[in-house]
């Protein structure tokens, strides 16, 4: 592509200068950035805007809930693979996308799994995979979200199958939105070329505002945490 | 009188008398009021939320060129092409290229308003290419061949039942019962067949935010995410005003503005776009092309009053919260920005004289900046686009000389007196003949749609000789 030989870039830059300097602030283009005034930092500002979390777990669960996400508890990676075993059992059948890492390759050779298993390694999901299986970066209790990124198992892990399987710890759960983007800096996910909050199944409420689950992503999120 | 002025003011009287239009959208608006209502009682303090993204929002405005800069630079290093449009016509020409160039033949679209606003996809279809929208509502307006009535909810204007015709219709679907479930799954195998066979995902922006130089994008269906992840072209059309300084931000704005917009805690799918597909990724699209859009929102910076109305997130609660919206609807007022902020937004940024009218579609109740949670002054918006809207000259004739006369009478006790005389007694006589709500009766700009004031049967002034010491 030409891009932009025709100088639109520099217009468009030149006349949100002229237009600052006409109202008097010329000092919006001199002096350096500053953080919101009045505000030294996010966690300062959103300490009063929010309720105080308080237990973070339990929190996670009662957000999961309500958005309509499923969330199982297991004691050891043998629960696990039995809850696993349990959501994939009631799908149909079709294929299983699992992220290519080695605690999720251990969790499958536990589980008797009659779906034929796809690894990322391999390559994105088909238009027919029934159901992924990943892990999460984090929990989020403040929303009940799960923060991922294209590290687990790509984009389309986490959209293109009816069912999506997040396969995660307790000390997972950070307390709000503020600590998950903090937590996605830190870790780098910013350098990935996707990463987001999912908090709930895909939905509509575009038909006279009434909620239906599943519109283009899964119907069903599911969370195993272990402990 | 602007051909826009003729019609809005057309289109909104025959909208205004539609009963069963106003039930429909009074009966989405009531419930979007109660989840609003709940959504906000996860605040400890609502309040402080709206000064915080006013603060956050306005410091972007504030320094638009450097954000602007920042956002280019740290999504160019992770191989993203960034294109500066001054118009629609640079825009649409830029990606209409692309399309060309790259053999588009199928486009799946995420909604967006300013690619609405600069009608690509008339653009795209001309360049060869089917364009498909996958926002539910998106594609019900799609396949009646309409604008979107409102800024969140295009397809607000209809009931379960016209939808279940349309795709009666138009997909040969049968779904007698109009369960909204049972049309969501039409829609979903109609669509699937798009995502998995188009070469080109066009999205818009919710925020894109300079430290990270990501594009954030909130999509309750997934239709967001699907768009970004199968085609293998992925463009970003955004406003320039989209901008916000850091990704920490986000923690207050993307819940803020998931509770003015729908009451959500969150939107389901909050996502943020780095670049194209990296080389150790399965999935995602080889190419990454954000358009930055002017298109006349820097006129909004030329004089600093009207600079915060670039604050907006598009949230839709001003258009929601607004009796006029509430009555005429989405499509009266014939712009892709309707209501209150539209009526601020589309004179500056397209033309004064030709849309400048949408300023009085307005009470100046203020119920509009009470919810805004950039707290933009919208009545103040609405007022200073009155001002240059009658300065720039297209105001009818009858109307300056009737309030140049007005002013003549008030500025004298006695011609005050002698008016007031003059307007008792006509009206008693225009009622006296039946004239009442005729064409003939000189008040019939206020009682061709009201019921007639009554008429005091003497001044006040003579009101207050007989009683007023009492």
């Amino acid at each position: 592509m030409a891009g932009n030989s025709s100088g639109a870039r520099e217009r468009i830059l030149a006349r949100i200068r002229d237009a600052a300097v006409r109202s008097g602030g010329a000092d919006l283009i001199d002096t350096p950035l500053k953080p919101t005034a009045g505000l030294s930092g996010p966690a300062d500002v959103l300490a009063g805007i929010f309720p105080p979390i308080g237990d973070a777990r339990a929190r996670f669960l009662t957000e999961c809930a309500s958005n309509l996400m499923e969330a199982m508890e297991t004691a050891d990676a043998a629960a696990s693979a039995a809850a696993l075993v349990t959501v994939l059992n009631s799908l149909p059948e079709g294929e299983l996308y699992v992220q290519d890492v080695p605690v999720l390759r251990s969790l499958i050779e536990r589980a008797t799994i009659a779906q034929p298993v796809r690894w990322s390694s391999q390559g994105a999901p088909a238009a027919s995979t029934q159901v992924s299986l990943t892990l999460a970066h984090a929990f989020v209790a403040q929303t009940g979200s799960i923060l991922i990124s294209s590290q687990c198992g790509g984009r389309g892990a986490s959209i293109v199958a009816p069912c999506h399987i997040v396969y995660g710890t307790g000390v997972q759960v950070v307390p709000d939105i503020a600590a998950a983007l903090a937590l996605a800096q830190a870790k780098g996910l910013t350098e990935a070329s996707y990463a987001g909050l999912i908090s709930g199944s895909s939905r509509t409420a575009d038909i006279e505002k009434i909620l239906v689950q599943g519109a283009h992503g899964p119907r069903r999120l599911v969370v195993i945490i272990e402990d | 009188m602007s051909t826009a002025s003729r019609q809005f003011v057309q289109r909104a009287a025959v909208k205004a008398a539609d009963l069963e239009h106003r039930a429909t959208i009074e009966r989405n608006i009531q419930t979007y009021d109660a989840a609003v209502a709940r959504g906000r009682l996860r605040f400890a303090d609502w309040e402080a939320a709206r000064n915080a993204c006013e603060a956050i929002k306005a410091e972007a405005i504030c320094h638009l060129d450097r954000y602007l800069e920042q956002f280019e630079k740290n999504i160019t290093a992770r191989g993203a092409h960034v294109f500066w449009a001054e118009d629609a016509a640079q825009a649409d020409a830029y990606v209409a290229t692309l399309v060309k160039q790259r053999g588009v033949k199928t486009v799946v679209k995420s909604k967006s308003m300013a690619t609405e606003e600069i009608h690509l996809s008339a653009a795209l279809e001309k360049a060869g290419a089917t364009v498909w929208e996958t926002d539910l509502g998106e594609f019900i307006v799609q396949l009646r061949d309409e604008p979107p009535y409102h800024i969140v909810t295009p397809a607000m204007h209809l009931t379960r039942y016209q939808i279940r015709d349309l795709f009666r219709e138009k997909l040969g679907a049968d779904v007698p019962d109009a369960d909204p479930q049972k049309l969501v799954a039409v829609a979903r195998v109609a669509l699937r067949r798009a995502f998995f066979s188009a070469e080109m995902g066009i999205s818009g922006a919710n925020f894109l935010v300079a430290d990270a130089g990501m594009v954030a994008l909130s999509t309750n269906e997934g239709n967001g995410r699907l768009t970004t992840t199968l085609p293998r072209l992925h463009v970003v059309v955004a406003g320039i005003e989209k901008i916000v300084p850091r990704l920490a931000d986000l923690a207050l704005l993307w819940p803020v503005l998931a509770a003015a917009g729908t009451g959500q805690p969150i939107t389901t799918y909050s996502t943020l776009i780095g670049g194209p597909r990296c080389a150790d990724e399965p999935d995602g699209p080889e190419e990454l092309h954000v358009v930055l859009l002017d298109n006349g929102r820097t006129n909004l910076l030329t004089a600093p009053e009207t600079a915060e109305v670039l604050r907006c997130i598009r949230c839709g609660a001003c258009l929601n919260m607004c009796p006029v919206y509430r009555q005429v609807g989405g499509h009266a007022y014939g712009t892709t920005y309707p209501g209150p902020i539209g009526s601020i937004f589309t004179p500056r940024t397209v033309e004064m004289r030709e849309w400048g009218h949408m300023a009085y579609a307005c009470s100046l109740c203020t119920a509009c900046k009470s919810v805004c949670p950039v707290k933009i002054d919208l009545p103040k918006q609405l007022l200073l686009v009155r001002r240059d809207f009658v300065a720039a000259g297209d105001v009818k004739p009858a109307e300056n000389v009737g309030f140049r006369g007005f002013r003549w009478v008030v500025e004298s006790a006695r011609r005050f007196a002698a008016g007031g005389w003059l307007l008792r007694k006509s009206q008693a006589v225009v009622r006296a003949l039946g004239f009442s709500r005729s064409p003939l009766d000189p008040m019939y700009v206020w009682t061709k749609y009201r019921a007639p004031m009554p008429v005091p049967r003497q001044s006040f002034r003579a009101w207050w000789r007989q009683h007023g010491r009492q």
